[in-house]
């Protein structure tokens, strides 16, 4: 299969249900309805889904206008693979509660972290922050 | 159709915009222009962690600084009806105003607005 060049590939993913990863590392699923020269997405019948572990959960979000320069990647999502990928399903519900015990375990870790380093005479700093602004 | 005329479409429905650095406003779009900077009219602002909000009369968002927007679902449906109606008369340009928004996004704003203030 031949490609076009750069962002004009997207043109073959028309109307083909995609996965999308964000920079800020959220997961959207659904109809890639338009593009254009700056690679901004329209989606259509959009999910987010969220990972935790092995588990993942959907949530519906309908219509998105994505800009192109927050995107990592995008791509069609292979049924066979994904039937071995050892995923399972859960309630969203139970995914999303997973989701927030973890953060605020890792936000733990992270203020013991400090901690120890003022301890130690160390100014704490950016090392930490996981915030990402770009 | 490029995601700029759908934006355009989306003139005067609610919507959510989620900027760069994970703040998210909610409101009525009232114009945009070519480099996504948009007005919004009846904003709820959300912090990053979802903890803060304010409200403003209206706000700018430069287009640079915006990382999606998500409009409700019936501003397909306009976008379809548009390309069936024969071009050119330019006049009879029906469903202006304020479409009764549904969904979640409107949801999310009266459930905003409790907190709010």
């Amino acid at each position: 299969m031949s490609y076009l060049p750069g962002t004009a590939s997207l043109i073959n993913e028309i109307d083909k249900r995609l996965l999308i990863v964000l920079r800020d590392g959220r997961t959207l699923i659904g109809y890639l309805r338009t593009i254009d020269q700056f690679a901004n997405l329209v989606l259509h019948q959009t999910i987010e889904r969220i990972h935790v572990d092995k588990q993942y959960g959907d949530i519906p979000r309908g219509i998105f206008i994505i800009r192109g320069e927050n995107v990592i990647l995008l791509g069609e999502v292979d049924d066979e693979k994904f039937k071995n990928s050892g995923l399972e399903e859960a309630p969203i519900d139970e995914v999303l509660e997973k989701q927030r015990s973890l953060q605020l375990q890792k936000q733990k870790e992270i203020e013991e972290k400090r901690k120890a380093l003022r301890e130690r005479g160390l100014e704490p700093s950016h090392l930490e922050s996981i915030q990402e602004d770009f | 159709m490029l995601p700029l005329s759908l934006l355009r479409t989306a003139v005067n429905h609610p919507m959510l915009v989620e900027l760069k650095n994970g703040e998210t406003y909610n409101g009525h779009l009232v114009n945009c222009d070519n480099w996504m900077n948009i007005n919004l009219r009846e904003v709820i602002c959300t912090s990053r962690e979802g903890d803060k909000f304010w409200k403003m009369p209206e706000c700018y968002i430069r287009g640079s600084t915006i990382k999606y927007l998500r409009i409700p679902d019936e501003i397909i449906d306009m976008v379809k009806e548009e390309a069936q109606r024969p071009r050119g008369d330019g006049r009879g340009r029906g469903r202006g105003g304020r479409g009764g928004g549904r969904g979640e996004i409107c949801l999310n704003s009266s459930l905003y607005n409790s907190h709010s203030e």
